[in-house]
């Protein structure tokens, strides 16, 4: 497969803070490539370099064939963006924030309008074309970004934690529009806090953290490489004042609860299940439900970073938008 | 390249054209750009003899042009950083250079349509009128680009527009009372005298008093026009570097 992103040596760094700290990396051709870290890993600085919205402080990046600092405007010609935050112009239309989008990568009048209706449709926009974005809801902003990105067919798209701060729905039409996107030849590279987003879409993924790469590879082998080791899920009938008692089993090496169910670490599943049916028995319970579990990538991560799983959970602080807004 | 240039040149007029469908209007556009010219020339002129008809189309002309042009950039630029759509335009594949050009183009028309609204109005004085009408325009142009030019040079360096007004504000109601607006520079002390003339207003006063008069020192014109080009060159290459630099 061909390399359609390399970096080698690639830093940014901000007064003191050293916010990427010399990156190696190659994404392929046709791949989803994710960029998994936590908030402040890197994500956000490794995307802009990328996409030339701000220069590295050092190192190199090709970015579909071409230098991003000495051939930025043809690389950039290649790539589509979506940032973070919708960076549409509110106070223009649907519409006319789409053409401005394709005027800006020089795609034919024909075609632009050609392509913005088709992606208007695409997105369920095309009744509100007309009307001012700035009276769309937060999911709509973030189709119309997505259009704007995709006006001029890139064949390679950089999505800056796309689902994050999402409604259900939203996200699951982005998280598919993804994985259409990618079918159809487009090269995406994400980033994203979320594991389970990670896991899902992802053929490969690189854990970021304090602007260093701690590892990559394909998902089912990042969660390979945990140890080998068992877990059985459990739900009783009751669920209080079990967990010093099932640590107690000889079979089992750690207890957690989670709601209603107990999380057991055992060796041998097959040597443990029935000693659950036992314990059952014994203490007047039912069995709800029970389950083995293998290791997910959510464990793979707490092990090669060393970070809680609720550390992933926090969400960016949203940016502060109403002074401007007093302007009008 | 005459293709590349063409599609620089197209990709800079479609950011004025965007700037000015937004930011035309806008409150601060309004205050600053149409209403602040006549404001001070009020305020200034109130009590004083008043003067020939023609002595106040170049001052107050240039003086609509320079906060015209030079108050969408204050707004445009900062506002854009602010709201992350400046990110939209540093993704694309358009040099930081077009980029400027862009963003001063729409105070460059912005500029122009204030000059020409204030001109008209002026012209309904008694006894006013413009002896040389092509070389008003041609001053009313070469204002127009080099106070657009000077307004993406002051915004550059800041990311919203509070922080950008009062410095851009400041300078420019410096440079009206230094640059002959209101009083001749033979009449300033000598070391202001050589203020007004590191200043561009003091040159698009002087076309444009020339335009109006009729009477034309050619010497003295070439210097003017120069002078703005010149002037309008410098502040694209300062506001080119400050970009970059804010940039890293």
């Amino acid at each position: 497969m061909s390399s359609i992103i390399k970096i080698q040596g690639l830093t940014k760094q901000y007064g003191n803070t050293l916010a990427v700290d010399h990156l190696d990396l190659e994404v392929f051709e046709g791949e989803i490539f994710g960029l998994l870290g936590p908030n402040g890993a890197g994500k956000t600085s490794t995307i802009r370099m990328l996409t030339g919205q701000t220069t590295p402080t050092s190192g190199t990046a090709r970015v579909a064939n071409h230098d991003i600092i000495h051939e930025s405007t043809k690389a950039k010609q290649q790539i589509g963006v979506i940032p973070d935050i919708s960076n549409i112009y509110e106070e223009m239309s649907a519409w006319d924030n789409l053409i401005f989008a394709a005027q800006l990568y020089s795609v034919p009048k024909i075609e632009r309008e050609k392509s913005a209706k088709e992606l208007l449709e695409l997105f369920g926009l095309y009744e509100r074309r007309k009307d001012r974005a700035a009276g769309f809801s937060r999911g709509m902003k973030r189709r119309l970004t997505i259009a704007a990105a995709l006006i001029h067919k890139p064949k390679l798209l950089f999505l800056d934690e796309p689902t994050s701060g999402l409604d259900v729905q939203s996200l699951r039409m982005i998280r598919n529009l993804i994985k259409e996107l990618n079918d159809d030849g487009v090269t995406v590279f994400l980033t994203t806090h979320y594991i389970e987003e990670a896991d899902q879409l992802c053929q490969r993924v690189a854990i970021i953290n304090k602007g260093k790469i701690v590892t990559v590879d394909t998902p089912e082998k990042l969660k390979a490489s945990m140890e080998k080791r068992q877990v059985i899920e459990v739900s009783f009938t009751a669920s209080s004042g079990l967990e010093d008692k099932l640590r107690s089993l000889s079979c089992v090496n750690d207890v957690s609860m989670l709601g209603d169910k107990c999380r057991l670490q055992v060796d041998e599943a097959s040597e443990a299940v029935p000693s659950l049916v036992d314990f059952a028995r014994k203490n007047s319970l039912k069995i709800i439900s029970i389950n083995t579990l293998n290791p997910s990538l959510e464990e793979a991560f707490v092990k090669l970073t060393g970070l809680s799983p609720e550390v992933m959970k926090t969400e960016k602080e949203p940016v502060k938008r109403k002074r401007i807004e007093n302007l009008d | 390249m005459i293709e590349a240039l063409r599609e620089n040149v197209l990709k800079a007029v479609h950011i004025a054209e965007k700037d000015a469908k937004i930011y035309f209007f806008k409150g601060p556009n309004i205050t600053f750009g149409l209403l602040f010219p006549a404001i001070i020339y009020l305020a200034f002129s109130v009590g004083r003899t008043a003067e020939s008809p023609s002595l106040i189309i170049p001052g107050l002309v240039a003086m609509s042009s320079l906060f015209g042009a030079g108050a969408i950039e204050s707004l445009a630029l900062p506002l854009e950083r602010a709201k992350g759509t400046f990110d939209r335009l540093l993704a694309a594949p358009i040099s930081l250079t077009t980029i400027i050009v862009g963003k001063a183009l729409g105070g460059f028309f912005f500029g122009i349509f204030l000059s020409i609204g204030y001109m008209v109005i002026a012209l309904l004085l008694p006894g006013a009128s413009i002896a040389n009408p092509l070389l008003f325009a041609l001053g009313i142009a070469l204002s127009a680009l080099a106070f657009s030019a000077l307004g993406v040079c002051i915004s550059t360096p800041f990311r919203d527009v509070p922080q950008a007004m009062p410095p851009a504000t400041l300078i420019r109601v410096a440079m009206v009372f230094l640059g002959g607006v209101f009083i001749p520079i033979n009449a300033m002390p000598g070391f202001l005298q050589l203020v007004a003339h590191l200043l561009p207003i003091t040159y698009a006063v002087n076309m444009l008093q020339q335009a109006t008069t009729g009477q034309t020192f050619p010497q003295a014109l070439v210097i003017d026009v120069a002078a703005l080009i010149i002037f309008s060159i410098i502040f694209f290459v300062i506001s080119t570097v400050i970009l970059k630099r804010t940039l890293r």
